[in-house]
Formats: C-alpha cells, sequence, structure tokens
C-alpha cells in the first residue's frame, strides 16, 4: 500500500537517480521526497483549484514551506508524504479562500494523462460515456467526498497518508473512502 | 478534518475493497466482485492532471537552488546582510544586555549597601541630641582634629559640633553587627582602637556563645578630642557593619561659669573670713569664724569638684559601642582595601542571585505574556482551520 516512488511521471532522469549517499541527510530525504512526490502533490493541488497556474505556483510553495520546515517533521506522527501532503492541502485552501473563487472539482481536467492501452472505436465510445458518467457521480458528491478521492487516485496517498492529512485514524480514513467509493459507485449506477 | 474519531477496527469487507482499489491502482488483477469499484478507480486515476514539463523543469532548478532566489547582481547579494549574522549580533546584543543589567543592578546593591549606611548616618543625625545649641563664634577656636576615618573608608564623618570657647560635654553610641563567630575579633579591635586613642574602657561585656547568639557592650571614655577619630575607626573595624550611630552634645558652659564664680566667691569669703580671723579679739568671735571659714572651705571643695567633674566631662566624651550577632557574613575586611578570595566570592555569589532575581522576574513577567501569546496561537489556528474547511466546503 505504499506508493512512494511509485506514482510520479515524468521526472527527469537526472532527479531520479538514487542518491544514497545524501539520503540519510535531511536535505536528501527531502530530495528524495520531492523526486517522489512533486506529479502527485501538483495533480492533488490541480484537482483542488482546477487553475494549472495556481496549482503550480501552490505546488512550489508547498515544497518550500516543507523545505523550510523539514527539520520540524516528526515521523513519529506519521510518513513524510502525509506531512507534506497536509501542508500542500492548507496552502491550496489559503489560496482557496484568497482568490474568494468557488472552484468547481468536476470540470475536464486540462491535461489528462493518456489511456494506457489503445482502444477500439466502440471501447473508446464506451469509456469516454462511463467516464462521463463517473464524472457527472463526482459533481453530486460533497467537496470533502472528493478531496478524499482527490488525495487517493490524483495525490496516491496510502490510507495511512490519507489518514494523517485529514487528521483521523488509518481505520477511519479507510472507512471514509470506502464511503465515498460505494456512493460514487451507487452515483454511478444511477446516472447510468 | 476529523470525520471520525474513533479507531475500531475495519470491517473486513471494507478492508477487501480497499485492498482491491489498492490493487487495480498498482496494475495487479482483483476479483470480479471488486470491477465495477475497480473500474471507477481506473477511470478517477486517469483524470489525474499532469505537470507541465516547464514546470517541472522550473521545479526541479529551484529544489537544486535549494530555493535560494535567483542568482542576481553581485553587488546587491554583498549588501544582503547573512541571517546567520543578524541572528549572532542579535543574540550578542541580548547577552550584553543582559551582563550590563546584572552589573547595574548588582552595582546598585552595592549602593544600597552604602544608602543604609547614610541612613544609618541619617539617623544618628535623627537621633542626635543636642542640649544646648551652640553659638558659632570663630575667635580663638582651637583647631580640631580630622574626623575621617584613618583607612578613609566610606563611614559617615562624627558629627562635631562648634566648641570653640564653649564647654561642650559629647557622648556617641555605634551599634555595630557582626557574625557569631567574629563578635571576639571585633571587641579586640575596640580595645585596640580606645588603647591607640588614650581612652578607658569603663566596662565592657563580651559574650560569644559559638552558637548563632553572640553580644558585646562597652562604656568607653575618650579624649574628647579623640571622638571624631575613635568613631571613624570603630565604624570601619574588620567584619563588623555599622547598624546606627548617635552623636550627642551638651553646652555646659553656663553650668562651668555658675561653678567657677561659685569657686572664687567661697575662696574671696575665705579669704576674708581669715583676715577677720586675724581681728577677731573675743573666743566667740574666733570660734564664729572658724565655722564661716570651714564652711567655706567646704564650699570651695565642693566647687572644686564640680569643676574638675565638669572638666573631665568636657575633656572626655562617653563612648558606647554595642555588637551584636547577626546572620549574614560581613564584608571581609576592608580595612586593608585589598581584593581576597572572600570577596571575590562575595560578590560572586552577589552577582549570582541578582542573576537568579532576573531570571526570576524575567519568567514572571514573560509568563502570562506567553500563555497570552499560546491563547492567540491556539485561536488563530483554530480559526484558520475553519476557514480553510468552509474554503474546501465551499470549492
Amino acid at each position: 500500500m505504499d506508493h512512494a516512488l511509485v506514482r510520479s511521471e515524468g521526472v527527469p532522469g537526472t532527479l531520479t537517480a538514487s542518491s544514497v549517499s545524501s539520503a540519510s541527510t535531511s536535505w536528501g530525504r527531502f530530495e528524495e521526497l520531492y523526486r517522489s512526490s512533486r506529479d502527485d502533490v501538483y495533480a492533488y493541488v490541480f484537482t483542488l483549484l482546477r487553475d494549472g497556474a495556481a496549482a503550480e505556483d501552490v505546488t512550489a510553495l508547498a515544497f518550500e514551506r516543507a523545505y523550510r520546515r523539514r527539520r520540524t517533521f516528526d515521523r513519529r506522527r506519521g510518513e513524510e508524504r502525509g506531512w507534506l501532503f497536509g501542508i500542500a492541502r492548507n496552502a491550496a485552501l489559503d489560496e482557496l479562500r484568497r482568490r474568494r473563487r468557488v472552484t468547481a472539482l468536476v470540470s475536464e481536467p486540462s491535461e489528462p494523462s493518456d489511456a494506457s492501452e489503445p482502444v477500439s472505436e466502440d471501447d473508446e465510445g464506451e469509456v469516454a460515456l462511463r467516464r462521463t458518467t463517473v464524472q457527472t457521480a463526482l459533481a453530486k458528491l460533497p467537496a470533502r467526498e472528493r478531496e478524499i478521492l482527490a488525495l487517493k487516485f490524483h495525490g496516491g496517498l496510502s490510507n495511512a497518508e490519507l489518514a494523517r492529512v485529514l487528521g483521523v485514524s488509518e481505520s477511519n480514513a479507510g472507512t471514509l473512502l470506502y464511503r465515498t467509493m460505494e456512493k460514487l459507485r451507487k452515483a454511478c449506477n444511477a446516472t447510468a | 478534518m476529523r470525520l471520525l474519531d474513533h479507531d475500531a477496527p475495519i470491517d473486513p469487507e471494507i478492508a477487501a475493497v480497499l485492498d482491491a482499489i489498492d490493487a487495480t491502482l498498482a496494475g495487479d488483477p482483483v476479483d470480479g466482485r471488486y470491477a465495477e469499484t475497480a473500474e471507477i478507480a481506473l477511470l478517477l486515476s486517469s483524470e489525474r492532471a499532469a505537470v507541465r514539463p516547464e514546470f517541472a523543469r522550473t521545479m526541479d532548478e529551484r529544489v537544486a537552488r535549494r530555493f535560494a532566489p535567483a542568482p542576481v547582481a553581485v553587488s546587491r547579494r554583498r549588501r544582503r546582510v547573512p541571517r546567520e549574522f543578524l541572528e549572532m549580533t542579535g543574540g550578542l546584543a541580548a547577552a550584553i544586555g543582559l551582563i550590563v543589567a546584572i552589573v547595574v543592578i548588582a552595582g546598585g546593591g552595592h549602593g544600597s549597601s552604602s544608602m543604609s549606611s547614610a541612613s544609618s548616618g541619617a539617623a544618628s543625625g535623627a537621633g542626635s541630641s543636642r542640649a544646648a545649641s551652640s553659638p558659632p563664634t570663630a575667635s580663638g577656636s582651637k583647631a580640631q582634629p580630622a574626623l575621617v576615618p584613618p583607612n578613609g573608608s566610606s563611614s559617615t564623618p562624627t558629627l562635631q559640633p562648634p566648641t570653640t570657647g564653649r564647654k561642650v560635654v559629647q557622648s556617641a553610641g555605634l551599634e555595630l553587627a557582626a557574625a557569631p563567630s567574629r563578635i571576639d575579633d571585633v571587641a579586640q579591635q575596640v580595645y585596640d582602637v580606645i588603647g591607640a586613642l588614650g581612652g578607658i574602657v569603663e566596662n565592657s561585656t563580651v559574650t560569644q556563645t559559638g552558637g548563632p547568639e553572640g553580644y558585646a557592650d562597652f562604656q568607653l571614655s575618650v579624649p574628647s578630642a579623640s571622638l571624631g577619630q575613635a568613631m571613624g575607626r570603630l565604624s570601619s573595624l574588620n567584619y563588623a557593619q555599622v547598624v546606627s550611630r548617635t552623636d550627642s552634645s551638651q553646652d555646659i558652659t553656663d553650668q562651668y561659669g555658675a561653678a567657677q564664680r561659685s569657686l572664687a566667691d567661697a575662696r574671696a569669703l575665705r579669704t576674708s573670713l581669715l583676715k577677720q580671723l586675724a581681728g577677731a579679739t573675743t573666743t566667740e568671735q574666733v570660734d564664729s569664724l572658724n565655722a564661716q571659714i570651714h564652711d567655706a572651705e567646704a564650699s570651695i571643695s565642693s566647687d572644686q569638684a564640680t569643676l574638675n567633674r565638669l572638666n573631665h566631662q568636657v575633656g572626655f566624651s562617653q563612648l558606647s559601642v554595642e555588637i551584636n550577632a547577626r546572620s549574614t557574613p560581613a564584608p571581609v575586611s576592608h580595612g586593608n582595601g585589598g581584593f581576597g578570595i572572600g570577596q571575590a566570592a562575595h560578590d560572586a555569589g552577589r552577582v549570582l542571585t541578582v542573576a537568579a532575581g532576573i531570571a526570576l522576574i524575567g519568567i514572571a513577567a514573560l509568563l502570562p505574556v506567553a500563555l497570552v501569546a499560546g491563547l492567540a496561537w491556539w485561536v488563530g489556528s483554530t480559526v484558520r482551520r475553519r476557514r480553510r474547511e468552509q474554503a474546501l466546503d465551499a470549492a
């Protein structure tokens, strides 16, 4: 259930090289955290803000804050990714407050990832229909539940990391995720 | 966002669904019962926004610089004061300020000691009883000895009434405090001072128990010309501190003149009676004159004794010295003016005491400030968290 070093994509090769010698230092750990989490943080923040430029600013701000506060990180309270996403979440919500703008979490992302496998025209049409169904059902969910899905499927957090960001126990985080998925599944069936 | 507060064991069915979701995200096959959930998970995951390559490159550069500002002109960079320098300077300034405060307050402590001495002098001045106010007379005055203590200590000089041409009786009282173990030492110094000045110890009591108590009392008589010097020396004895001091004076010029006139009259009467006795012719006259002469001589003796007593009172001043034990040790040996280990230890203890006092006052002053700051921080963070949640709900 640990997605560290798995979810990130598109990171330059010069940075993906393992730096074993520096991994034990606070800077080394931060660098590793950056490499493993940059794209996830951006995807999560983008889902919250629905604004690419703002998402980039907030992502950069979150990493800078994490760098400044890296010595305050307490491993006993969870893994570093959860701590980082907590910082990113606060920065994103501050941005939402600052802009005083209602951001819909269901609009079409600007750069959705490509399908991993080629599909036929019939399959493509069915997938598009199914995707629209999911988006419609997603739009009906409360913002907090949409955020749980964003943390899980866009941020790539494990349930333990999800728990740290939300400030609940791991089992409660899992239960919340389960309920939200069930709600979304039923909404999809109702929409279909 | 505390949606659930309890941490109950997770339901097996829920755990199975969560495992299916994780397996789907990891690309592993899942049970057919969870196909619909897996499909939704894949669709949600496919909605994930990708990072622009330009942003990725910019971020990589910023991280490589450790978020330092982009390079600017050298001259501007040189003008920038490093944070470490500011922190070090601030810490140094705070340390200097603390040291200055300690030194000032410690100096103030010595100042208060001097003030105590001054106040004792003031008290002695207030307690000074002057039975006769001596008129200032300039002519025929005899030079009085300097009243400054010989060791130049800071003790208050003895009050010296104007005695020129007048018959003035002076007396003084001195109350000293010394450590119980030093009573004998101080008493011996009193004897030495009085002996050196030609004084007389009329009576004395010295009690040193070896415990926390001790007492000494002296009734002294010193030449009036040396009273000031005696007071100066006695006020600066080693191991002793002046607690109080009293100077008294009484002008007996009139009383002395009356005694002189009475003596002169008695002598004149006796002379006259002796002449009459030489011319007496009868036994009765002789007996009567003899009786009168006897009375006159008795009067002369009495007046002479009165004059002698007054002269002694004027010539020798009564000095009362009392030494009481006290708990705190006296400053060591200010008679020799040196700076010894004892003095250093005393000063160090004083500095530490003042530093502890400052720290205590600082803590007492900072505690409510810290409480208020903590409360403000808690309220602020709570409000901020609530506003963030509201922003999320509104999104």
